[in-house]
């Protein structure tokens, strides 16, 4: 439905997005993730239409856009935007008759989009007493008014602590969206949620896929953590190169042994001839964040 | 295909915080009260003292609204567009179904609203008061107020044009500022240094072309040829002979409404298409 092919954007001397190849599937959740200024906003701006690319083409359903056709896709569209301000002076209720009425939407949804986002007993205070998590939680209500079928959000989790972050995938879970594309850096909290994820490095896409897909590309070792029945001697470290771990750390009462994936089957095995020496162990599969730190 | 709810939504959107301006009241108030005091205790820019004549009384109008309505329309317009851009809803908004368009026609409308209402209020309020103490013509009272509403409208298609080239809001400020002072005082400063240093020689059509060129003149010449007897108070009869035609001096107000609202939207739309618009 959407798709970039080569597209690169440059503020002057600065390349945003560099020769970026990118399709988003209907249906289909996708994270975009990338340190503060690898371009993620920039790839969000282009996808709403916001950005045009300086080379390279972004297609929506098969073919280049025109003024109609984005105003055909911005119908089904809920965009959310990283930083914005809502006006002060407005109450959350007034906000989001606002939305709707540019949206061409019945007044009549937005006490229910209220109630869905926790700002039912907040809806006729004003913006400006509103706390940050009220914002955000406004900033997507006027995202998912009228449910729009893709929803598209710049850092949608900043600054929310972790039940708020809990309540915003259950909130956006709980809709009729099917498509999603989210950039964050925050990965622990995003990857899980996402069908594939899409890692920016200076504006360059560096990695694409599901998390799985991304990790076994990177071949990222196993962490397996062992907890000794005795304190430790030599023998157990010993056996546990032979059996392939290509490390071993020590610490106060447990052996960290990164494995290889290939390796991983056949050490976990091995560890059982050692089963008297062990008390628990702990297998630990490489996370987005590992792999975030180990793409090149 | 225009959609009426997005236009009337930004309307109202902008209409509501027009009127919220604190300043508009202000100077609307400053208008409503410095009518009653010129009528009252004298019509100090002609030269006259005491309770007037309402020609003399639609005179000094004339002067006031030259000086305060622009003004007002500037306050009023100095933030359009850029404070939605600072905010960060102006891109919001146009992830919105909505063509740029419908939302600068729209931005545009409620402000030209909001000036009306803000107008109204200050020419109706002292209006009333006038019009039971002197022998004001209804007809050249409310022709005055319709010209000082056509007269901010050109100034607020000013300030837009000012507002979207400027990079922000206080660079807007300090530009419109000077634009009103340009053309308040200065531009008539400029036109009597050129008539002296001429000997008065000018020719009668570069003048009246040059007067043209500057929107309160344009209005001020309109009121002299629209209004019944203000002409002799404002002292054109003798000085100016060779005033423009109605139509011509109405065409060269539409003109200056309409002229920057046009550069001014292709600015939007050229900003908006280059992300320049910070």
């Amino acid at each position: 439905m959407i798709r970039l092919a080569g597209v690169s954007k440059r503020f002057g001397q600065v390349e945003a997005l560099r020769q970026l190849d990118l399709e988003i599937r209907s249906g289909e959740w996708l994270g975009v993730f990338g340190h503060n200024g690898s371009g993620k906003t920039t790839l969000i701006r282009t996808i709403v239409g916001l950005s045009k690319p300086s080379s390279g083409q972004l297609t929506l359903d098969g073919k280049s856009p025109t003024q109609k056709d984005w105003r055909i896709f911005r119908r089904k569209l809920g965009f959310m935007p990283e930083r914005v301000s809502f006006y002060e002076h407005l109450t959350g209720a007034q906000t989001l008759r606002f939305f709707c009425r540019l949206r061409g939407l019945d007044d009549k949804v937005v006490a229910p989009m209220l109630e869905r986002v926790g700002l039912a007993q907040a809806a006729g205070r004003k913006i400006g007493g509103y706390s940050k998590g009220m914002r955000q939680r406004l900033n997507l209500a006027q995202a998912l008014l009228g449910d729009p079928e893709i929803l598209i959000l710049d850092e949608p989790i900043e600054g929310l602590d972790p039940r708020g972050v809990r309540d915003f995938f259950q909130l956006l879970r709980s809709g009729a969206t099917g498509t999603v594309v989210m950039s964050s850096h925050r990965l622990s909290e995003v990857c899980d949620q996402v069908d594939r994820a899409c890692v920016l490095v200076d504006g360059e896409s560096k990695a694409l896929g599901s998390v799985d897909e991304i990790c076994e590309s990177l071949a990222l070792p196993v962490t397996v953590y062992l907890y000794p029945t005795q304190p430790f001697n030599g023998t157990l470290r010993a056996a546990l190169s032979d059996l392939g771990a290509s490390s071993v750390l020590q610490r106060t009462d447990v052996l960290v042994v990164e494995v290889s994936q290939r390796n991983k089957t056949v050490f976990l095995m091995g560890l059982h001839a050692h089963r008297q020496a062990i008390r628990h162990v702990r297998v630990q599969e490489p996370s987005m964040e590992r792999a975030f730190f180990d793409i090149p | 295909m225009i959609s009426r709810d997005a236009v009337l939504s930004i309307v109202g959107k902008e209409l509501g915080d027009g009127l919220r301006n604190r300043w508009i009241w202000t100077v609307s108030a400053l208008i409503a009260t410095s009518v009653l005091a010129i009528a009252f205790f004298g019509a100090a820019p002609v030269g006259v003292t005491g309770r007037q004549g309402g020609g003399v009384v639609i005179a000094s109008l004339v002067n006031l609204a030259v000086y305060l309505v622009p003004l007002l329309a500037l306050l009023l317009g100095c933030g359009a567009v850029i404070d939605e851009k600072q905010r960060g809803t102006l891109d919001l908004i146009l992830v919105y179904p909505i063509s740029l368009g419908e939302y600068f026609s729209g931005a545009f409308l409620g402000f030209a609203l909001a000036l009306t209402i803000a107008i109204a209020v200050g020419f109706g309020v002292s209006g009333i008061v006038l019009m039971s103490w002197f022998e004001i013509e209804v007809g050249a009272y409310l022709g005055l107020a319709g010209l000082a509403v056509a007269l901010g409208v050109v100034f607020l298609s000013l300030s837009f044009l000012v507002s979207i080239a400027a990079r922000d809001r206080s660079r807007a400020v300090v530009s419109l500022v000077f634009v009103w002072i340009f053309s308040v005082f200065v531009f008539d400063l400029l036109l009597l240094g050129l008539l002296v240093v001429s000997g008065g020689e000018l020719p009668a059509a570069l003048f009246s072309t040059l007067l043209l060129m500057n929107p309160t003149d344009v209005f001020r010449l309109l009121c002299f040829k629209w209004i019944s007897g203000v002409a002799s108070p404002l002292g054109l009869t003798t000085a100016m002979p060779f005033v423009p035609s109605t139509l011509l001096l109405g065409v060269a107000l539409l003109a200056w409404g309409a002229l920057p609202l046009i550069v001014s939207y292709s600015l939007f739309r050229h900003r908006v298409a280059n992300e320049t618009l910070t």
